[in-house]
């Protein structure tokens, strides 16, 4: 059964993506695309003729996704959540390495920015599994999940959590990496057709990896992960719609000044 | 004991033979039969049970006496010759210190020296990573413009440093250890000095007199363990209690983090990059530097659950963060190599102070797999200085061009630092968790936690930034051919990139978690794609991206420049705690 979830998972990421397009369209009371539009696209693009830069850079962007998707399937298995981690840095620095390189500038600033962002956001998920290592005593993902109460004591480390959301399903005021306004999609830019449909995957699969973190706060329960996920959702769409993008060493400075400061401060609350 | 007795003449034996060889081949068939005799020594030493003891004679004892006097005077003549107070006052202090440390010294109680399984483990690192460097120095020197029995002295020198290296990891008497000690200092002295500028000998005179201040700390811990327990023996001093030990390993402890050039200590350690390139690998990366671990490892018996051990791990950690920070700042390819050196050997102090098994254990992994990758990095920056005169990132940019195999090697250092399932990367996700897990009996740890985790974070951002200037295209204008790499230098390169894919292998293995095993999958996968892909070619070709504007092409790289502020309550701030080091000594 795991299995079958595992297959579907980008499908999965998928129909949140799609989810996401039709809350904000209501949000700005547009109408929106339909929900299947995610794969509406995908037929769209592999009808497409695909233009390539150099073959490393496509194939690293195959890369990116599979090993993307391995780090799905190792939250799905309940695997370490520091490996999970870092397979996840791993395929990140994938992506980096290709917008690297080709020569176009567009490409090239969109990784710089990537890089920025992996180290923004890279400690606060590292302290989030060790507060959740702290409350339950593995880092276990099968283990984390059977015991709760980590909401009434890690309160200000899922604040901390929230703050890294955007960062990841690049939602303003961080969504430095991708900036269609200034940088015209960043690394995506060099990809067209059919290894463009991987990247574009690849996003589903970045969804469903950041709000597993926001769901393992749940716990035991079910229901409350699944509202947990669903109350994150909304506000980060809602945040998204009311406020401006920042600068990238802004995002670096919040990040390591706010989010920093509450993860500690819940880690010594927990400790002392 | 004759295998010991085999590493340590061995290479002094091989020097003189080279001496006397002008021919490059012959010198090529030697060094590689050292580096053989030597790896298998090591290897089958590494592998042998038991502890090895040795008492020296009394005109042994005699001798080394004199030597070092000898070489504290040469210290205070060059100190004299360039007119340097620093390096007259601390050779100075020293010989008083010496001579009266001399004057007290009891008759020795135990062997002087001692093979454990930790010298046998620092053989390995040494005879190891250091024959491969060896091996690199001579193709490397060829280009030197210097005279030839001056290039020959070099390789000897380094080979003669070989035995001092396997001398110091076995010495279990302090003083015997301060002679050591003093004489890997001269052997960076000399070596900064090599190429005989202005700036070198000022980085050379910089490198001796902070040096110098580990010399006199080292003399005072074994002043203290004369005075406290009437014996000048590591294992004595060890198996003591109460009374001032931790003040004399407070002490010792200090000679650790000079030689490891922590904060604010670094300058000696950057400064010994004008070196050529072999030095920089070898003794301020691969092993030489690789003492201040050591040290803390033998004394973390001691160490463990102590209040001295508490602020060492906690200077290691800062160590390892703030470094990571001031290498952002800078652009000489060398420079940001060392200042992760100097980040990675806090980061080991910090887990040796620790002192309990696990992390005792980690430190040595990062130990080893440090000595390989870094060596890989800067010798393939030494490829980079000899084959395209480029030493700063900014004049690699498009390097990927001009040297793809280089470019290769350097990314395969950063990934082998970076990311699963590299010796490097694994020790810091066990040091992760085997920190986390001793959380709730020290909370204090939580500093050292945050240091690992943003630390880490940085030198992504670091190595990644380097590699955005390797792999991004050059101007349109400039067009140069690739040059292959010489085998003189592709060997070495392989060795080690070998041995680091070895070394990975082994270490998963060891760890007998299937977990473990299945994070190498990605790697595997991303390393076969390639072949599972063959053709590309039935893609079309187009040009990137830019707007309908035809500018130059330049790429920008990130750059964190601290304060002069910022800096300064830095150094004031590891200064104050390198001093508190000796306070907590004397008062707990």
């Amino acid at each position: 059964m795991i299995w079958v979830w595992i297959a579907l998972a980008p499908i999965l990421g998928g129909l949140v993506y799609g989810g996401e397009r039709v809350l904000r369209a209501r949000m700005q009371r547009r109408q929106g695309p339909p929900l299947l539009q995610p794969f509406y696209d995908m037929f769209k693009l592999l009808d497409k003729r695909t233009l390539i830069v150099h073959a490393p850079h496509a194939l690293l962007a195959v890369a990116h996704f599979f090993v993307l998707w391995f780090t799905i399937a190792a939250i799905f298995l309940g695997w370490n959540l520091l490996y999970i981690i870092f397979l996840h840095l791993f395929a990140q620095l994938l992506l980096i390495v290709a917008g690297y390189s080709v020569r176009s500038v567009y490409s090239h600033i969109g990784s710089n920015r990537e890089l920025l962002m992996v180290v923004a956001y890279e400690p606060i998920l590292i302290l989030v599994a060790v507060g959740l290592y702290l409350v339950s005593g593995s880092f276990e993902i099968s283990q984390i999940l059977k015991m709760d109460g980590y909401l009434t004591q890690l309160p200000l480390l899922f604040a901390a959590l929230l703050m890294i959301v955007p960062i990841k399903v690049k939602k303003s005021p961080f969504d430095v990496g991708e900036a269609h306004q200034e940088i015209v999609g960043g690394v995506e830019i060099e990809y067209s057709g059919v290894f463009y449909e991987f990247l574009y995957m690849s996003r589903f699969l970045e969804y469903i990896f950041i709000y597993s973190f926001v769901y393992l706060f749940g716990g035991e329960s079910h229901w409350l992960g699944a509202v947990l996920v669903a109350g994150v959702f909304l506000l980060v769409n809602l945040v998204d719609n009311a406020t401006a993008r920042v600068r990238p060493a802004q995002m670096v400075k919040i990040i390591y000044t706010v989010a920093m400061a509450l993860a500690v401060l819940n880690l010594a609350g927990v400790l002392l | 004991m004759e295998l010991v007795l085999t590493l340590i003449l061995l290479p002094i034996i091989a020097s003189i033979l080279l001496l006397m060889l002008p021919n490059q081949r012959a010198q090529y068939v030697v060094i590689t039969a050292v580096l053989f005799l030597l790896g298998l020594g090591a290897f089958s030493l590494y592998t042998s049970m038991g502890v090895l003891t040795f008492q020296l004679s009394h005109t042994m004892n005699g001798a080394i006496v004199a030597a070092d006097v000898v070489l504290l005077l040469f210290f205070l003549y060059q100190g004299r010759v360039f007119n340097h107070p620093k390096v007259m006052a601390l050779a100075a202090l020293q010989l008083v210190l010496y001579g009266y440390i001399e004057s007290i010294v009891p008759e020795a109680g135990s062997a002087e020296i001692v093979v454990d399984s930790l010298s046998k483990f620092m053989f390995l690192i040494i005879n190891g990573v250091g024959g491969i460097i060896v091996l690199y120095s001579v193709k490397y020197m060829e280009d030197e413009p210097t005279s030839p029995l001056k290039k020959r002295l070099f390789v000897g020198g380094l080979l003669v440093f070989l035995s001092v290296m396997n001398l110091i990891v076995i010495a279990n008497s302090i003083l015997l250890f301060f002679f050591l000690f003093e004489m890997t200092t001269l052997a960076s002295y000399l070596l900064i000095a090599f190429r005989d500028d202005e700036v070198s000998r000022a980085n050379a005179l910089k490198a001796l007199w902070m040096n110098q201040i580990g010399g006199v700390v080292i003399l005072l811990g074994a002043l203290v363990a004369i005075i406290g327990f009437k014996s000048v023996m590591f294992d004595t001093l060890l198996q003591s209690s109460g009374g001032m030990i931790l003040l004399a390993v407070a002490l010792l402890s200090m000679a650790a983090l000079v030689k490891g050039a922590s904060i604010p200590f670094e300058g000696w350690l950057l400064g010994a990059m004008v070196a050529p390139t072999p030095v920089s690998a070898m003794l301020h990366s691969a092993t030489m530097v690789k003492i201040a671990p050591y040290l803390i490892l033998k004394l973390a018996p001691a160490l463990a659950v102590s209040m001295v051990g508490g602020i060492i791990s906690i200077i290691g950690a800062l160590v390892f963060v703030a470094a990571s920070y001031l290498a952002l700042s800078r652009s000489v390819l060398k420079e940001i190599l060392g200042y992760s050196t100097v980040a990675l050997l806090g980061l080991m102090m910090a887990l040796a102070a620790i002192g309990t098994q696990e992390s005792i254990n980690l430190a040595l992994a990062l130990m080893l797999f440090h000595a390989l990758s870094k060596a890989l990095l800067f010798l393939s920056a030494g490829v980079l200085e000899r084959l395209h005169h480029a030493k700063d990132i900014e004049d690699m940019k498009g390097m990927v061009t001009r040297s793809p195999k280089t470019v290769g090697f350097i990314l395969f250092g950063f990934v082998s630092l970076t990311l699963p399932p590299f010796g490097l990367f694994m020790g810091k996700l066990f040091a992760i968790t085997s920190i986390a897990s001793l959380l709730k009996e020290h909370p204090s740890n939580l500093i050292i936690l945050l240091s690992l985790i943003v630390g880490s974070a940085l030198m992504v951002l670091l190595y990644f930034k380097v590699a955005s200037a390797l792999l991004s295209a050059p101007c349109d204008v400039e067009v140069s051919e690739a040059i292959a790499i010489p085998s003189g230098f592709n060997v070495p390169l392989v060795l080690l990139s070998f041995f680091i894919v070895i070394g990975a292998l082994g270490y998963i293995m060891m760890q007998q978690n299937i977990f473990v095993v299945l994070l190498a999958l990605p790697m595997l996968f991303v390393f076969a794609l390639p072949s599972l892909i063959r053709r590309m070619d039935r893609y079309d070709r187009s040009q990137p991206y830019h707007c309908g504007e035809k500018e130059p092409f330049d790429a920008a790289l990130v750059y964190f420049e601290s304060s002069v502020k910022v800096q300064r309550i830095l150094y004031w701030g590891f200064g104050s705690l390198f001093v508190a080091v000796a306070i907590v000594g004397a008062l707990s």
